[in-house]
């Protein structure tokens, strides 16, 4: 059974294992085709995760869930891998050494992730949240050669390393007042009360530590530096799947263990959620790189999110769940077009849209997704978070605050999403050459674009999927 | 049946979609397309006017689609009077403004894709029946107004220094701020009345005291505001109508602009009459700034598209006058005002790119006797001059007259005030109008213009003409509109009055 539950885990490892051998045995090999085979095999098996069905047991002794909410993140993450992997056969020439360990580390992050999205325990927690965390130490200062990537690496391991030294005393107190690391047990327990002053030190410590993977306030400062160092297949990957991640582990953690205590650490959310809108935000407006705008958008992105995790309600966590969905695949496009261009400064996208009508498309309709405009899949996964915090208003008027503060980083974030869309299609190019798109690519880009305004649309499909994810919860 | 009015709106979209599959290098096809998904819907527009049942007030050609359950969203589009004469406003103006896009030539599959796309969102916020899909329609503009200004647009140098860059960044920006102040709003709403978004609905459900009904007007007055050119929120409109495109100022002017009087007469007035009590005072007076100073403003304009940007923020005032007296006859005279506003706006604005695309200057001191080279054009502009004064004949006059009788039947001092300004407001646009009209068109003729050439074909003369004609209709037969929208106005305005009845009982 324990096997069964883990089929897609043990498949990822499987495959990230093979990669480590491909390089003893065909040293010589094309690793940009071996990255798409890679790419390809991932989605298969994405694909075979659909024939899975979610179970109300539990596996591992308790630690481990196969719930609707898992499977929705696995394959989230699956998703996010076979582009990562798309994205890394492109960026082939530009890593020195090591191409198949840069695979194998993808998956092996990514095997992380689709642990994450099941734990049901403290430890397991801890345990998948440094699979992840200490693969992507590596993964950041790939380009060793590079001053920048190695300085992201540094920055990433130095303050990683401190928010899991938060995370694990955290969880070393609430173990310690309750007795239990179980995310069940503690639920009963704390719904017959007694919750200490301790044990709130110990969530809060957990809680901020857990803002580190979604670059919420107050571990936020690296994302702009890494996003901007780290190889960019691997920036795409923090966005997506590493912020996903963070995402996953939030909302079991808070919604499926700490509920009961929601009243405490509700207003912190909702503190948190307005400071990362506002830190995001604000300084985004001033970025010349376009990775580095992405990584402050981000941390603005995060405390949308926040919002619905603050509003602590059914909507709130459905759109929390919807909004990464479509999230991966704009940020997913994003970044293709970043890979495709090889260049970072957004000045250097002056005419993108004459030189190449398809990236020059595909990358102004991610940033206006980015920006919530419709008929955009942003401006609906946006929607949500305000009508669940709305709705949180209606019994509490703090969240109104809350809305403004939202309402007024959608504005400042247009400004700066439409700066790159003016260079797009309204600035000259200086260097008017076209650019050539892969075939892969140019898949992957349609996939992107579809799915943004076809869920921008039409959201019913993902509606229900969050739905029946969050359904877990049994909020309101 | 039902079906037409959905096809009428969609069908823009649909075309969008298809010239977005034919190739780049085939401008003539995408061209061709875009005039006949507007001339469709056009058709398809009058022939549902003609069927449109006068007698009944409420909504009709109401077509429903379950959308998204879990939010009770629904696909639900229908016309009542007032819906009726902005749908027919935009099939007008997007015909029209299709047909004179003839002068880009760069770019033109993008062009034609943006242009479309407007369309159906400027439609389909007139005819949502429900609020999620009306601001969907309504934010959907962004992306098209965006670059069509920024792509196609020129703003003249010296201009304070602006560029068209800056121009289309600020109207963004403003009308983004609008939305989303006016989606908290909305979203309040939506949880007063039970979780819904069906207008409908939501008239007979929604509860909100009265307190909270004074902010949530607020929100929708001001949020609308913003894109109806309230002062001292409309300092984005003549800057972004002088930097856009022919087409996309008229579409902007004529049609885009009205989207804000137009939410706050289908949603603020009905749903929260408390609220709107409590504010109409002070709207009346921001109505007399957008009157009197966009007027003053107007006259120390240059640039011809300066001079009727302003001119339309200070016409947006008589339209909000309109809607503030909350009487039958004001909130009428504000829709026909809407109607016969946005006719006149589109005509000037491509009276202007007529010439201005053969000129590349629009400044009224450089242009001389134009009226010698260009006749056709020349009296045509002289004739929404005219319109724009208010002069009887016109669909402006009747439109004014009844703004003008609503306001002062309204009886406080505030609104007497307003009135008396409102009128001379017209003293103050007959002036600047006709300086501008007669400088460039009128006096000494400047040899450099030799090389100006008419409208000679139908073709060409056509739009022209054919805006000019539905002012005139409407000018003398001005019931054939109020008699659509007087029934229901009367209907929003008793929805209003029953509502404050059932509050003050409580």
């Amino acid at each position: 059974m324990n096997l069964y539950a883990t089929q897609l885990e043990c498949l990822l490892v499987i495959l990230g294992l093979g990669t480590l051998l491909t390089d003893a045995f065909r040293p010589g090999g094309d690793r940009r085709k071996l990255g798409y085979l890679l790419a390809t095999l991932v989605t298969i098996t994405l694909l075979y995760s659909f024939t899975l069905a979610p179970t109300a047991d539990t596996f591992f002794h308790g630690m481990y869930r196969l719930d609707s909410f898992a499977l929705f993140f696995k394959r989230l993450f699956l998703l996010a891998t076979a582009f990562v992997l798309l994205m890394g056969a492109e960026f082939v020439e530009r890593f020195e050494t090591g191409v198949a360990e840069f695979y194998a580390l993808v998956l092996l992050a990514a095997t992380g992730m689709l642990v994450i999205a099941s734990v049901n325990d403290f430890i397991l927690l801890f345990v998948a949240l440094e699979l992840v965390t200490i693969t992507f130490y590596i993964l950041t200062a790939f380009l060793r050669r590079q001053v920048q990537s190695l300085e992201a690496g540094t920055k990433y391991l130095i303050l990683g390393a401190l928010s899991s030294g938060f995370t694990v005393y955290g969880i070393a107190y609430i173990f310690g007042t309750t007795g239990t690391t179980n995310f069940d047990k503690l639920a009963t327990l704390l719904s017959a009360g007694g919750s200490g002053s301790a044990f709130l030190l110990g969530m809060l410590l957990v809680l901020t530590g857990l803002g580190f993977k979604v670059a919420s306030v107050p571990f936020q400062i690296w994302a702009p530096d890494v996003y901007q160092g780290a190889p960019t297949p691997v920036t795409a990957f923090l966005a997506v799947g590493s912020k996903a991640a963070g995402f996953a582990l939030l909302l079991r953690v808070m919604l499926a263990g700490l509920l009961p205590v929601s009243a405490v650490w509700m207003p912190v959310l909702l503190v948190l959620a307005a400071a990362t809108l506002g830190y995001g935000n604000l300084g985004a407006i001033s970025q010349r790189n376009i990775k580095r705008l992405l990584g402050y958008s981000s941390i603005g992105h995060a405390g949308y999110m926040l919002m619905g995790l603050a509003a602590g309600n059914a909507l709130g966590s459905q759109a929390v769940l919807f909004y990464l969905g479509q999230y991966a695949f704009t940020n997913l496009c994003a970044f293709l077009v970043i890979i495709a261009v090889g260049r970072e400064e957004i000045a250097d996208y002056a005419g993108l849209g004459k030189r190449s009508p398809i990236l020059g498309a595909a990358l102004f309709l991610a940033m206006a997704s980015l920006a919530g405009i419709p008929p955009l899949s942003g401006f609906f996964g946006k929607f949500q978070l305000f009508a669940a915090v709305i709705e949180a208003a209606q019994t509490n008027w703090h969240y109104y605050i809350l809305a403004g503060i939202g309402a007024g980083a959608v504005v400042v974030s247009l400004y700066y999403y439409f700066n790159v869309g003016r260079a797009i299609y309204i600035e000259e190019a200086k260097d008017t050459t076209p650019i050539p798109v892969s075939l892969p690519v140019r898949a992957g880009l349609y996939v992107c674009m579809l799915a943004m305004i076809g869920l921008g649309i039409y959201q019913q499909p993902l509606v229900e999927a969050a739905t029946l994810a969050a359904g877990i919860f049994g909020l309101k | 049946m039902e079906h037409l009015l959905t096809i009428a709106i969609l069908l823009p979209l649909a075309s969008a979609f298809l010239a977005f599959l034919l190739p780049a290098k085939k401008p003539g096809a995408i061209r061709a397309l875009a005039l006949f998904a507007t001339g469709v819907s056009l058709l398809l527009t009058l022939y549902i006017f003609s069927q449109f049942d006068r007698q009944d007030a409420g909504y009709q050609f109401v077509k429903s689609i379950e959308w998204l359950p879990s939010l009770k969203v629904n696909l639900k589009f229908g016309v009542d009077g007032i819906s009726m004469t902005l749908l027919l406003l935009v099939g007008i103006v997007s015909f029209c403004g299709a047909l004179v896009s003839h002068e880009i030539h760069d770019r033109q599959k993008e062009y034609y894709i943006l242009f479309l796309a407007l369309t159906t969102g400027i439609s389909g916020t007139f005819c949502a029946m429900d609020m999620f899909f009306f601001y969907f329609f309504y934010e959907m503009a962004v992306i098209p107004m965006y670059l069509l200004i920024g792509m196609y647009g020129s703003l003249p140098a010296g201009k304070h220094g602006r560029t068209k860059e800056y121009a289309t960044m600020k109207l963004t920006l403003y009308l983004t701020a609008g939305a989303v102040l006016a989606l908290i709003g909305l979203l309040t709403m939506y949880y007063a009345g039970g979780k819904t978004f069906d207008m409908v609905e939501l008239k007979n459900n929604l509860r909100l005291a009265g307190s909270t009904q004074k902010w949530v007007f607020a929100c929708l007055l001001f949020g609308f505001g913003f894109l109806a050119s309230l002062f001292p929120f409309h300092t984005w409109s003549p800057l972004g109508y002088a930097a856009a495109p022919t087409a996309a100022s008229m579409m902007h002017a004529g049609v885009l602009k009205k989207l804000g009087a137009y939410g706050i007469i289908r949603l603020a007035l009905p749903l929260l009459p408390e609220g709107a009590r409590h504010w109409v005072d002070l709207l009346a007076i921001l109505c007399i700034f957008n009157i009197l100073y966009a007027g003053l403003a107007a006259l120390t304009q240059k640039d011809w598209k300066f001079v009727i940007g302003y001119s339309s923020v200070s016409h947006m005032g008589y339209v909000m006058l309109g809607i503030a007296t909350l009487n039958v006859i004001g909130v009428s005279g504000a829709v026909l005002l809407m109607f016969a506003h946005g006719v006149m706006a589109a005509l000037t604005f491509s009276l202007i790119g007529f010439f201005y695309h053969q000129t590349h200057n629009r400044n009224v001191p450089d242009l001389s006797g134009l009226a010698r080279k260009i006749p056709f054009i020349g009296v045509c502009m002289v004739m929404a001059a005219m319109a724009s004064s208010g002069l009887p004949g016109f669909a402006n006059f009747a439109s004014e007259i009844m703004v003008f009788i609503g306001a002062w039947h309204q009886g406080s001092t505030v609104f007497r005030i307003a009135t008396i300004c409102a009128v001379w407001g017209i003293v103050v646009t007959a002036t600047y109008l006709l300086w501008a009209v007669r400088t460039s068109f009128f006096g000494p003729f400047d040899e450099k213009w030799n090389m100006l050439k008419d409208a000679t074909t139908l073709k060409q003369k056509f739009p022209y003409a054919f805006l000019l004609a539905v002012l005139l209709v409407v000018g003398f037969w001005p019931r054939s509109l109020t008699d659509i929208i007087k029934p229901s106005v009367q209907r929003i305005l008793a929805t209003n009055s029953h509502r404050l009845a059932q509050m003050e009982k409580q």
